[in-house]
């Protein structure tokens, strides 16, 4: 399988499973790669949920420049929020989030 | 000169004439007074010097007070002052005179010139500086009246100016003027022997006696004066704005880190340079992305070009794919953790409350299970808590379902890695084969997916190599892979090999084996036991090499001739060989091993002969699917057959000890419990099952009934947790979790075995087993 194809099916299982409300890829400026979501409801979260990031990675750096922000999971009352940051050392830096809801 | 004048001017020119001894007032110029400098109103009088220049002083009194306040504040002063002083000052001020010269009064007229003339012209810069520069001119122009009259006349005098004249260009030059002395009065010295002595004698006397009549004198008031402030003039000039920027930043350790890294990292991309300037700025207050667009903006503008395969590129990048892969693990931690918990035997929390050990939970959930009939049965007879059989998950995707699945291993160095293959038993339903690693972590989707091209029906980790994973199939050849890559070619390959299996490999192992001769202490060997009748030893090259992949040779280290009968002869190899089905390597003397064949006899063989077997069992009337060493009794070992039964051996004895025949369907695969001596679990095509010897010899401690369109097919224990693992035949590997297992006692082996010796089972079977061909299922049934 083309590496392209691999990345699209993996997506699709994640998307696919029970529970999971949506699933957006976005780009460094905000702008939707993938998305599940309709696009003013996407550049909302990437807008909110990438400074939160940023502030998540730039803690986890200043404790420790060594380390770096793997992964950041938001748990409310209504949904858990899971984002998998992008690395900031490349020119364009990747973020995945994904909406699951509580069943 | 009128009267009032005249006396001062009088007095004047009388000091004029006596005064002069005392004085030596140096000037360019001699003057002399004959008028007095009068305000507005007074007489006024013309001032003619020794050349008979008019140098007449203008007046003080302009009607413009803004320009000339300076110097009309001076004039005043000086004028308020004499009227004030009196003859006192007057006689000073004319001694001053009388010496002829008067740079004071030539610096007044020449102030008074140049504001006469600031009223007349439009620019006052303009009259001073003419003034300034042509002060003879100046002063050839008189005066005739002090009044206003006399300036606005001067005025009318003045033609029209001009738009012209207006615009023109005036050439400003501002230099510094000579000194003005306001006051200088130089002292003197006399002998007193000269003819003026006496005078001058006299005239300090009478200033000395001034001087002491002046406090308290009416004719000295002190008066205040104002100065006039000078007003200042404002001036505006326009230039560019300069424009100001403020830039903070928030320094952070990483980001000195990052800094410092910098040059340790490749210079490759001209981005990343763009980016470390820009770095800093990121993290600037200010709207959601846009200071992070800025720079990325920048940095995107020089790569306008490549727009077009931005998403491919992030989409197929590696962090991507990582992060993918993170996302999907955590996802399954997600919705699996309960069960995961289970697994590693954790207490699982349901809701929010603990419920303690799984007992608890077995308490709890008793309705899930059908063993309450085997449990009451039991509890009779034992004390001990029966154990369940509680499912968890299974490992099960869309690419799996429909095959059978006829194998499991785990891996030898992670416990929680599992290859599964895929592969019918039936020679009528094959079709392409499947091996599939899970892990743990992901019970949705396999890790490695390897297609092959016929059913797979065995297979194994290596313990030396852990990354290889060798698969038997249908077809008789052997494969093997390499977990560590996604790739999905295999590594080593049978397929160009002379002397391959042609019948199914049911059954391959990696067995250590110790190799004294060659004193390389423990070496790793492929087995593989196939239905042609040949239980072959697969080399691997030194090099994991593709290319020696075409060597794989098989040295046929036993060439086994399975009479069917005993009282076959035996004959040509390809045509009398029985096949095998299964074989186990002793655990603790890994050079003899048993084998099971098709027709029911379990050879029990050595390595080091290739001839003869040691021993054979005959107990079972069917196929052999199974034979397993007990872990901890080395000397028993069980067999399942298609002849719907499971027997218990000894090694030394050539019938069986116990038979356990529980439903009447083939039994497709056994195995001990890697933690008791006494479990095992078997599994049939309707039924899983565990069997406890120390509890029941009968019948199963519990048992999991299958779906009724699936046969269960296989069925594995795990290493590190109590946990049993189900392959059905439509794909599904279910996990189920035994709970209420006793403590493992392995240790207790010795004890274990002489209880269960102890039982009546061991008499009962001692007592059976010299006898020769007694049916000893029958008797063991019957017990």
């Amino acid at each position: 399988m083309t590496l392209i194809a691999e990345v699209e099916e993996t997506l699709k299982r994640i998307q696919a499973h029970r529970g999971v409300v949506a699933t957006m890829v976005v780009n460094a400026e905000g702008i939707p790669i993938r998305t599940t979501l309709d696009n003013s409801t996407t550049v909302q979260y990437a807008g909110l949920l990438h400074q939160l990031t940023m502030k998540a990675r730039s803690t986890v750096r200043d404790i420790d420049p060594q380390n770096d922000l793997t992964f950041l999971r938001i748990r409310s009352k209504k949904h858990e929020i899971m984002v998998a940051p992008g690395n900031i050392s490349i020119k364009i830096t990747i973020e995945l989030y994904v909406l699951l809801s509580f069943f | 000169v009128p009267k009032q004048s005249q006396a001062k001017v009088t007095a004047l020119s009388r000091l004029n004439s006596k005064g002069k001894a005392g004085m030596q007032t140096p000037s360019p110029l001699s003057w002399c007074i004959l008028g007095i400098i009068c305000r507005e109103g007074m007489p006024v009088y013309s001032v003619f010097d020794d050349e008979g220049k008019d140098v007449t002083p203008h007046p003080l009194f302009r009607s413009d007070p803004n320009t000339v306040l300076p110097r009309q504040g001076k004039l005043l002063a000086s004028s308020a002052y004499f009227g004030a002083t009196g003859s006192g000052f007057l006689s000073s001020f004319s001694m001053h005179q009388t010496s002829g010269v008067n740079g004071t009064l030539g610096s007044f007229s020449r102030t008074y010139g140049s504001s006469s003339t600031s009223l007349s012209n439009a620019s006052t810069t303009e009259s001073v500086l003419d003034e300034i520069v042509e002060p003879e001119q100046k002063r050839s122009r008189l005066l005739t009246s002090y009044n206003f009259s006399d300036v606005q006349v001067r005025q009318e005098e003045i033609k029209e100016w001009t738009n012209e004249d207006l615009d023109r260009r005036v050439d400003i030059y501002l230099t510094e003027t000579e000194t003005i002395w306001i006051l200088d009065m130089p002292s003197v010295v006399v002998s007193v022997e000269s003819e003026d002595a006496g005078r001058v004698l006299e005239r300090n006397r009478i200033y000395v006696d001034i001087c002491k009549n002046r406090p308290g004198n009416d004719r000295f008031v002190e008066k205040m004066m104002q100065t006039i402030n000078g007003a200042a003039k404002n001036k505006e000039v326009q230039c560019d704005k300069i424009i100001m920027e403020d830039k903070g930043m928030l320094v952070t350790s990483w980001d000195l880190y990052d800094s410092f890294n910098v040059s340790e990292i490749e210079p490759t991309s001209k981005y990343y340079h763009v980016k470390t300037v820009f770095f800093p700025y990121y993290l600037l207050s200010g709207s959601t992305t846009s200071s992070l667009m800025i720079s990325e903006s920048a940095v995107l503008a020089r790569i306008h070009e490549e727009e077009e395969c931005h998403s491919e590129a992030i989409l197929t990048s590696e962090n991507f794919q990582q992060n993918l892969f993170f996302m999907e693990r955590i996802l399954m931690e997600n919705i699996f953790q309960p069960k995961l918990a289970a697994y590693r035997q954790f207490p699982v929390l349901i809701g929010l409350f603990l419920i303690g050990c799984p007992a608890a939970v077995k308490e709890a959930k008793q309705e899930e299970h059908d063993k309450e009939k085997d449990k009451e049965e039991q509890k009779d007879a034992f004390v001990d808590p029966s154990i369940l059989l509680e499912r968890l998950w299974s490992y099960i995707c869309d690419l799996t379902s429909g095959h059978n699945v006829s194998t499991m291993a785990w891996s030898k160095v992670n416990p929680d890695l599992l290859a599964v293959g895929y592969g019918a038993f039936d020679c009528k339903e094959q079709k392409k084969g499947l091996v599939c690693c899970w892990s743990l972590k992901n019970p949705m989707w396999p890790e490695r997916i390897f297609q092959c091209e016929h059913g797979v029906t065995a297979l194994d980790f290596s313990m030396a190599s852990p990354n290889l994973l060798a698969v038997g199939m249908y077809d008789g050849s052997v494969t093997i892979y390499n977990v560590r890559s996604c790739n999905d070619a295999a590594l080593l390959d049978s397929s160009e090999s002379s002397n391959k299996h042609t019948g199914p490999v049911w059954q391959m192992r990696w067995v250590e084996q110790d190799r004294g001769a060659t004193g390389d202490g423990k070496k790793e060997r492929l087995i593989c036991i196939s239905a042609d009748g040949r239980i072959t030893e697969w080399f691997i090259q030194k090099r994991l090499d593709c290319i020696d992949l075409m060597k794989i040779k098989r040295t046929e280290s036993e060439k086994k001739k399975l009479p069917g009968e005993k009282e076959r002869k035996r004959e040509a190899l390809i045509s009398q060989q029985a096949a095998g089905m299964c074989f186990d390597f002793h655990p603790k003397d890994t050079n003899f091993y048993l084998a099971g064949t098709e027709e029911g006899h379990i050879h029990k063989c050595s390595c080091s002969c290739n001839e003869q077997f040691l021993e054979t069992y005959r107990g079972h009337k069917g196929p052999v699917y199974k034979v397993a060493w007990n872990p901890f009794s080395t000397d028993m070992f069980l067999s399942c057959s298609a002849d719907w039964s499971i027997i218990l051996w000894h090694q030394d004895s050539q019938t069986p000890i116990l038979t356990f025949s529980s439903t009447t369907a083939f039994v497709h695969d056994v195995m001990w419990s890697p933690k008791s001596a006494c479990i095992f679990a078997a599994v049939n095509e309707s039924r899983a099952e565990i069997w406890d010897l120390s509890a029941s010899i009968l019948n199963p401690v519990t048992s999991c009934f299958a779906n009724p369109r699936v046969k269960f097919t296989s069925v594995l224990f795990a290493k590190n947790t109590d946990c049993l693992l189900v392959g059905d035949s439509k794909g599904e590997v279910s996990v189920f979790e035994l709970q209420n297992l006793a403590a493992p006692n392995n240790n207790k082996v010795r004890f274990t075995r002489t209880r269960w010796w102890s039982s009546e089972a061991c008499m009962l079977v001692w007592y059976f087993i010299p006898p020769k061909g007694a049916s000893v299922k029958d008797l063991a049934n019957r017990y």
